[in-house]
């Protein structure tokens, strides 16, 4: 985190994030409200907001969830200040529905949303193309490829926004959004903030029926304008090399496209988009008309493909098109400058200096036997307990487990191998119901707090209202643990430790009308099995709600206060090898000894959590000396 | 291609302070005037799982991302993840990499099962990668960052190792201000003796190998 780089008060220069960047240009825009829910790899622009949030006056809220945040947003922006949310691509599905609306309705002062794909899928249940969303809605989208280039278009965004009326989109990938460079930096100029009078008729912003209607020419009439305005706008670029062969490109793929050329040695003209809604026509005609073939590069779906053949089939109908439909470029997975120098060689007939397949099959050949790594549970992580004691609750019962979004999405991943479905935040109360109604086994839902505030609510509702027959676990570890541990509605601080309403977990479960409500501790991992298992026996909709920090959250607060963070070891003599500490737990401190074959902590990972400790038969398992 | 550049792949196992270590370095790139970018992983892979960060110096590099064949060094703060990501180095790379290995808990269960079962060595990950190049240097990092005064520092000892190479573009007294700069401020002096742990011990390691700095 840089966030001092981010509130330098400028001119200069800063390494930062492009996370970071987008940050400093809403600052530099002089931004004053700030509302999102945090997402990878969306979350180091909330992080950061929320770190420097002391030090401005923007308001800022992290949002119970990505419709909201996208909605306070809206607000502000109704009566004329600038505001910014973020959210990753599927936070977008979540916030969409009023996102179209807004479209209709527009916006007085400048808002921004920043919304990021994740081709690969590292950290998104699907590599879902949001490019769609732009011209769905009629939202123009602009698409930045660096840091440098993402404050630019941040601040350009705004304006764009404000001459306009409307909301603007800024679309990133994973790489673009998780991307460091070296960014200069403007003075930062801003404005006392001030709340502004009301200043619209009634009805404004209302959008039904007939103002629907109206409101749809005139956000045609608009987009129409900005169609105009981006044919010659500065945020699109072409160097022309006088070659007949042309690459158009954006976000990402620009930079794979430059490092492609050069390992390749070849020199195409190259159309840069940086407006991909509305697309320039006229610059796109032109840029094919002086080329007989040209290669479109984009991760994901043939968006611009699909564009660009339409307007050749006018400009330059014997054009040669290369792109996903000729096979050259996959829809899937996230690309590098190695794959678009193989497609283009293939595509015009060079070769590249490096054979990557062969390097790729040495490689193979070398790491064959290494285990792989997947993202597990930290030592000391309470879910790790948590699920556990459920597997110990549950067995010789027959049962479904529908899980989540968060952390204890990956109990699915080797070794633990548990849990049966996952679809969206909160979906698994939605699923449970459908389960109960169509499986013979006992249905298990879990979801941890956040993803509950979130999104679980309603499937909560409808279950308790149509009686349905399951057993929903919550793990409340008291923050948006897998993002980075900002708080949740739970807590009683916001962004920027700003002073907040903790809501209780029980008491709304309890009000919304479940009576039976069982609460354990995972640390006492032994403790909870019975409880766990008399709920798992009792008729649904009833709830298990296992409390107990994020550890890393826990940590953290520890050192603040100055607390030391403890370690166990393994008391050779004592320890039999069951293996209990180790299998079905599979924490990363405990391994196995090669000469002894009994276990063995790594002292620099143990988190002290004693869990394993509660586990060992043979009380093998006790503090470091000293500690 | 233009000279003076230097793409180093930095890996190793979430919470070593993989992004700590490229912020050091490319900081110290804005203030020496030399073009830096990285491409980074935050997130869901920060959980003990496996993690790199791709970091490229040099004014015509674009893509933050390696390509395949591409790094002129791996840095790995865990030796397993040494090997995990070969297909990066350039043939005769210089892969530089901390002896501790911290066991994938997949590797942990499969001993638990088999009695004759044996983790994958340092001497292990050498020799494989001694097929693809013949400039492999291995620290104790764990060692000299308890000698520096704090075992978490592990990362800066493999910087000042880093540090040394030739080919490294950027000068060590910029990376230091930066270590001051992006360390907590408690932690600068130790990180600094670290890495001048690190320089030393890669004399007496990967400059027997490799071309490095007077």
């Amino acid at each position: 985190m840089s966030a001092s780089g981010v509130m330098k008060e400028g001119p200069g220069k800063a390494f930062l994030l492009c996370n970071e960047a987008i940050v400093r240009g809403a600052l530099e825009a002089d931004v004053k409200v700030v509302s999102a829910y945090p997402g990878s790899p969306t979350t180091e622009i909330l992080d950061t907001f929320s770190e420097i949030s002391p030090h401005f006056d923007f308001k800022m809220e992290i949002s119970s969830n990505e419709k909201v945040a996208l909605e306070t947003c809206a607000g502000a922006a109704m009566v004329g200040l600038r505001s910014i949310s973020s959210m990753k691509s599927v936070g977008m599905n979540v916030a969409s529905d009023s996102f179209f609306s807004l479209s209709y309705t527009g916006v007085k002062g400048g808002m921004v949303v920043v919304m990021a794909d994740d081709p690969q899928a590292h950290s998104s249940q699907t590599e879902q193309d949001g490019r769609p969303f732009g011209p769905n809605a009629y939202v123009p989208m602009l698409e930045p490829s660096d840091p440098t280039e993402a404050k630019r278009m941040v601040k350009a965004a705004f304006d764009l926004s404000e001459r306009h009326g409307v909301p603007v989109l800024m679309r990133t990938t994973t790489r673009v959004s998780h991307q460091s460079g070296i960014v200069g930096l403007e003075r930062l100029d801003r404005k006392p903030f001030q709340r502004l009078a009301w200043s619209h008729p009634p009805g404004r912003f209302v959008t039904v029926a007939e103002a629907a209607r109206t409101f749809k020419h005139s956000l045609l009439e608009r987009t129409k304008k900005i169609k105009e305005e981006f044919e010659t706008s500065d945020l699109n670029s072409v160097t022309d090399t006088g070659s007949d062969v042309g690459i158009i490109t954006s976000g990402a793929g620009y930079n794979y496209t430059i490092e492609a050329a050069r390992i390749l040695g070849l020199k195409p003209s190259i159309l840069k988009l940086g407006t991909t809604f509305p697309l320039p026509e006229k610059l796109i005609a032109s840029f094919l008309k002086k080329l007989n073939t040209v290669i479109i590069v984009e991760e994901l779906q043939p968006y611009l493909e699909l564009h660009v053949t339409a307007i050749a089939k006018d400009t330059n109908p014997s054009i040669k098109i290369f792109g996903k439909w000729t096979g050259h470029f996959s829809e899937a997975l996230e690309y590098n400058a190695n794959i678009v120098a193989d497609a283009l060689a293939k595509i015009l007939g060079s070769k590249t200096p490096v054979d990557y397949s062969a390097v790729m099959a040495k490689a193979a050949e070398l790491k064959k036997g290494l285990a792989d790594r997947p993202p597990t549970f930290c030592p000391g992580c309470p879910h790790r307990a948590t699920l556990h004691a459920l597997q110990q609750a549950a067995r010789g019962t027959k049962h479904i487990l529908a899980t989540d979004i968060g952390c204890y999405s990956m109990s699915f991943l080797e070794p633990l191998e548990y849990g049966d479905t996952l679809l969206s935040m909160g979906a698994c109360m939605g699923v449970a119901a459908g389960l109960q109604y169509a499986a013979q086994e006992k249905v298990l839902a879990i979801v941890g707090d956040s993803t509950f505030w979130h999104a679980g609510m309603p499937g909560l509702v409808n279950a308790i209202h149509h009686n349905d027959d399951f057993t929903l676990v919550i793990l409340d570890n008291e923050v948006t643990a897998m993002t980075g541990q900002q708080p949740d509605p739970g807590r009683d601080y916001s962004a920027g430790g700003r002073p907040a309403k903790p809501l209780i977990l029980e008491d709304v479960i309890g009000a919304m009308g479940i009576e039976d409500i069982t609460i354990v501790d995972p640390y006492q991992v032994k403790a909870a099995v019975g409880p766990m298992k008399e709920a798992l026996a009792r008729k649904g909709p009833n709830v298990i709600i296992s409390r107990r920090a994020c550890a890393l959250y826990a940590d953290r607060n520890k050192r603040r206060r100055g607390e030391k963070i403890g370690t166990n070891k393994v008391d050779k003599e004592a320890c039999k090898r069951p293996y209990t500490c180790i299998r079905g737990f599979h924490c990363p401190a405990i391994s196995v000894d090669d000469d002894d074959r009994k276990a063995f902590i790594t002292k620099e990972l143990c988190d002290r959590c004693d869990v394993c400790s509660k586990l060992c038969p043979f009380g093998s398992i006790k503090p470091r000396e000293g500690e | 291609m233009a000279g003076k550049e230097f793409s180093v792949y930095l890996t190793g196992v979430g919470g070593q302070g993989l992004v700590l270590l490229s912020n050091v370095i490319g900081s110290a790139c804005a203030t020496a005037g030399i073009r830096a970018i990285t491409g980074e992983q935050h997130g869901l892979s920060q959980r003990s799982g496996s993690i790199n960060v791709h970091l490229r110096i040099g004014e015509e590099v674009r893509s933050p991302l390696i390509p395949i064949g591409g790094a002129d060094a791996i840095l790995s703060l865990e030796a397993l993840e040494a090997l995990r990501y070969v297909e990066y180095l350039k043939q005769g790379g210089v892969v530089l990499m901390n002896s501790r290995i911290q066991r994938p808990i997949i590797e942990t269960v499969a001993h638990t099962k088999d009695k004759e079962a044996r983790y994958m060595s340092v001497d292990d990950v050498k020799s494989r990668l001694s097929e693809v190049t013949d400039k492999i240097a291995v620290l104790d990092a764990l060692d000299l960052a308890n000698k520096a005064g704090n075992p978490l520092t592990e990362n800066v000892i493999m910087l000042g190792a880093l540090s040394t190479l030739e080919a490294f573009p950027v000068p060590d007294e910029d990376v230091k201000r930066s270590i001051s700069e992006n360390v907590p401020k408690k932690a600068v002096e130790v990180n600094l003796v670290a890495f001048d742990l690190g320089r030393k011990a890669a004399h007496d390691t990967l400059c027997n190998i490799v071309k490095c700095k007077d």
